[in-house]
């Protein structure tokens, strides 16, 4: 197992080096340059060439590559371009926002996939099933933005601003700034709409995977052994059902955190909110190189390294796996 | 019953008075101005960065005018009032100001705003090592010189029409820095928004900016207006959504919205009945910008130039940009008709604006004749590229439009969307374009146009002089114009200038770009003065 996890581990290194590289040079291919928006009304040519050099966007795309692997390696995460704040303060600001959103969004994705599933496994063909199969059809359907502005609308404005549109109030002690909202109930209530809307499609997908799981594993001999043994339904379908058709589903979710990530920009664009993903966005935008290179170092190593947690999590729920 | 009526009426007159009293009281207290509070401001794009003199966009500059201070501000009829310069006196000749200072002015840091401030400041913008977009507007200037702490004299090379107008509200205008400040942290402390490195001398103080999420700035207790500002703290906070901004507004959220996306103004009214929604003459140029040359070489930004393929040929210019624009139909279209269809580069918002759309007006036949003469038609089809931004929906909705017109007069219009970035690279650095569509900056004057104050191609052009004209007389125009001191006489030069870039279409204006500005009902005192001035120090808080 020790053996596995470090092998892991060290896979990380050049599967987050080589998603740096590609987003290196996908930026550096497509037009635009930093320099216009860093010199603004004063451009003038002569200075743009020199601010290519203070900032080495003259020497060619490996060296620059390699340039900012040399300080990475360093511990420097390099500085924006734009206002010469560093990269990683920017981006351990930005970090709590976007992994309360990811990790809520998941938790409400699972609160209404599990049972729904389990429901249309075991009412097969009954309304309850077609409820559930239905509304998840919907949830995937439904694009993150406009179930946000249906819920801004319903939730902001019609029901006379029960929750907050947009803004962000941290949860007590995690305040990185000087001033913030700080308050669990207040954190609730600004997380609660993004969340949904980022969780609603991973949870229709996540039902139906689940549901056609349970309904493969609910027909299979330990089950009905286990029912034959006079075991209560609650417990068959917990333990025994559930816990073994979850594996395709955990895959599933370590995968889908990539797309929470993606989502997360979406999301917090819509509802103003200070993470991870509205700094990625800007960052783009703007060309600013440095913290494009953070932002896609920090999403990278989140996804892989979620995914080697869903890996091990496999022995707990079936343990005739195991890992040498 | 004679007794009774004297006391019923003598009842009914106190109710009365004391019904008078209450509403009077009532009236006098909602005009008291409050003290205290948070104004909530919503901004729609991000600050570029906190250093006020080389730092672009009107997010930063309408922080530079809360933070900073100047030596005069501009009111919304066109007079100057005092800043920190409590009296000022122009030489007969136009060449020497003297401006007093107050001696109750301080820096945020406690130093005193003085003369030798004044002269540090003006002396930083001019130094081309700072990179400043406001140095064009000081080439006038030859000298700053501290007479005593309170008195600082400027004197000019020439005369300079508009030199108050330019300290007031060209951009930020004159933003004094605090000179210890300014030696003791770096620049990038500035533009990061270091709080002791930002030292103004403004009506708050501020106390901190995280890009991305919110700025903070408090009321400054020695601001050197006794009483002002009134709230406490102003936060500004970006939304880039104009739903959930409306949203935010609609729920209470947010008091002030400080530049509104004129396509949800009429929701915003439907949505919110008591909002007070503020707007006034256009004073941006919305525009189909054409590019007259292209470097002969070509290579970018050459002085050898050689005419644009195209639209090198005035004839064309003028049928396209002239004649074949319906500025109406745009304007219906695009802005729902809330926008003024324009030929002019100045505004009607504008000083010294001249309506010139007479000598443009929509004639497709006319258009299309000229094409032909040029040699264009159905066996030698016109095809040109027609480049936008994604930074605002609206210039979508007009590359289309224009993209129909066009249709109509047998040329074909290829629609370029990309992002803004990639805008400005193509247009600041002389980048193969032939039409674009955009609005840019806010003119208070003509002369405020920095766009094509150095228009010909040298050592000196402008990069934003983004159509590369060759024509020296547009630079004489500029100079006669700003250096004129007759009011009659500056007047008749603008009209002059004015049909001169129209006729050349050196400049193409489609219409105005309207400016809103959204404020709660129990905001008080905010004075509109569209882009040029945006102060909340006489801003109350009425809840």
């Amino acid at each position: 197992m020790r053996v596995y996890i470090l092998r892991r581990l060290v896979q990380i290194v050049p599967t987050v080096l080589g998603i740096t590289f590609v987003v290196f040079l996908m930026m550096r291919s497509i037009p635009g340059d930093p320099v216009v928006a860093l010199l603004g009304d004063s451009y003038t040519q002569e200075d743009a060439v020199k601010a290519r050099e203070v900032y080495g966007l003259n020497q060619p795309i490996l060296v620059q590559y390699l340039i900012w692997l040399g300080k990475l390696l360093q511990g420097d995460w390099g500085a924006s371009i734009l206002t010469g704040r560093p990269v990683l303060q920017d981006v351990l600001v930005r970090l709590p926002v976007t992994l309360e959103l990811i990790v809520l969004s998941m938790g409400v994705a699972l609160v209404i996939a599990i049972p729904a599933a389990i429901i249309g496994a075991l009412r097969q063909n009954t309304w309850a099933d077609y409820t559930a199969t239905t509304v998840a059809m919907i949830g995937v359907s439904i694009p993150e933005f406009f179930l946000g502005v249906l819920l801004l609308l319903a939730f902001s404005i019609g029901l006379g601003g029960v929750l907050p549109s947009s803004g962000w109030v941290y949860l007590p002690g995690t305040c990185p700034m000087m001033v913030c909202g700080v308050s669990l109930w207040g954190n609730m209530q600004h997380v609660l709409m993004p969340a949904f809307a980022l969780g609603v499609g991973r949870a229709a997908i996540l039902t139906r995977l689940l549901r056609a799981s349970m309904l493969e594993v609910i027909r299979t001999e330990y089950v009905t052994t286990a029912r034959a043994k006079g075991v209560t339904e609650l417990k068959v379908v917990l333990k025994h059902a559930l816990k073994n058709a979850l594996i395709p589903t955990v895959t599933v979710m370590g995968l889908q955190v990539g797309f929470l990530i993606g989502g997360a920009i979406v999301v917090e664009t819509l509802f103003a909110m200070p993470g991870l993903g509205t700094f990625g966005i800007d960052a783009i935008i703007a060309r600013d190189y440095q913290q494009v290179q953070g932002f896609a170092l920090l999403t990278a190593f989140a996804f892989v390294v979620i995914n080697l947690v869903v890996d091990l999590s496999y022995t707990f729920l079936d343990p005739r796996i195991r890992y040498g | 019953m004679r007794s009774t009526r004297p006391a019923l009426g003598l009842g009914l007159g106190s109710i009365a008075l004391l019904a008078l009293t209450f509403l009077l009281t009532d009236l006098s207290a909602a005009q008291t101005p409050k003290r205290g509070g948070t104004l909530r401001v919503s901004y729609g794009n991000e600050i570029a960065h906190l250093d006020f003199h080389t730092a672009g966009g009107y997010e930063m500059m309408w922080v530079a005018m809360n933070v900073g201070c100047g030596l005069v501000n501009i009111t919304p009829d066109g007079k100057f009032v005092g800043d920190v310069a409590e009296s000022w006196q122009m030489s007969p000749d136009g060449l020497l100001y003297t401006f007093k200072l107050r001696k109750n002015a301080l820096f945020h840091d406690g130093t005193q705003v003085d003369a030798a401030a004044v002269k540090f400041s003006i002396d930083r913008l001019m130094d081309p090592e700072t990179k400043s977009g406001m140095r064009p507007f000081y080439a006038p200037v030859h000298s700053v010189e501290v007479i005593d702490p309170h008195t600082v004299q400027i004197r000019l090379k020439h005369p300079y029409a508009f030199f108050l107008h330019m300290l007031a509200g060209y951009r930020t205008g004159l933003v004094i820095y605090n000179p210890v400040a300014t030696q003791k942290y770096t620049l990038q402390d500035r533009q990061q928004g270091k709080p002791e490195a930002v030292s103004g001398c403004g009506p708050f103080r501020l106390v901190e900016w995280v890009k991305g999420s919110h700025l903070v700035m408090d009321r400054f207790d020695k601001y050197f207006v006794p009483g002002l500002p009134y709230v406490d703290r102003v936060m500004i906070r970006v939304i880039k959504d104009p739903v959930t901004e409306m949203a935010a507004f609609k729920a209470g959220e947010i008091d002030f919205i400080a530049s509104f996306s004129p396509e949800h103004v009429d929701t915003m009214k439907a949505q919110n009945p008591r909002a007070r929604i503020m707007t006034g003459k256009e004073t941006t140029p919305m525009m189909a910008a054409m590019k007259v040359t292209v470097p002969k070489d070509g290579i970018p930004m050459s002085v050898e130039r050689a005419p644009h393929p195209i639209f090198g040929d005035l004839r064309v210019r003028k049928a396209i940009g002239c004649y074949g624009i319906d500025r109406k139909e745009i304007v219906k279209i695009a802005f729902k008709g809330q926008a003024t269809p324009w030929v002019g580069m100045a505004l009607p918002g504008t000083l010294e604006s001249v309506n010139v759309n007479h000598l443009c007006p929509y004639d497709p036949a006319k258009a299309k004749a000229i094409l032909a003469e040029v040699g264009y038609g159905p066996s030698k089809p016109l095809t040109f590229e027609l480049l936008t931004n994604t930074e605002k929906s609206v210039f979508s909705v007009i590359t289309t439009v224009i993209k129909e017109q066009m249709a109509r007069i047998g040329v074909t219009a290829n629609i370029r969307l990309v992002d803004k970035v990639s805008w400005l690279n193509s247009t600041l650095q002389d980048g193969p374009w032939d039409m674009y569509v955009e609005d840019l900056l806010s003119l208070l004057t003509i002369d405020s146009n920095g766009y094509l104050s150095t228009a010909y191609v040298s050592k000196n052009s402008s990069a934003w002089s983004h159509p590369r004209h060759t024509d020296t007389k547009v630079d004489d125009y500029y100079a006669r114009y700003a250096r004129e001191m007759d009011a009659g006489k500056r007047k008749a030069l603008a009209k002059e200038f004015l049909e001169y870039m129209a006729d050349k279409m050196y400049w193409n204006t489609i219409s105005g770009s309207p400016f809103y500005m959204v404020a709660q009902p129990w905001v008080k005192g905010y004075v509109y003065n569209a882009e040029f001035e945006v102060h909340w120090d006489n801003v109350w808080l009425d809840k």
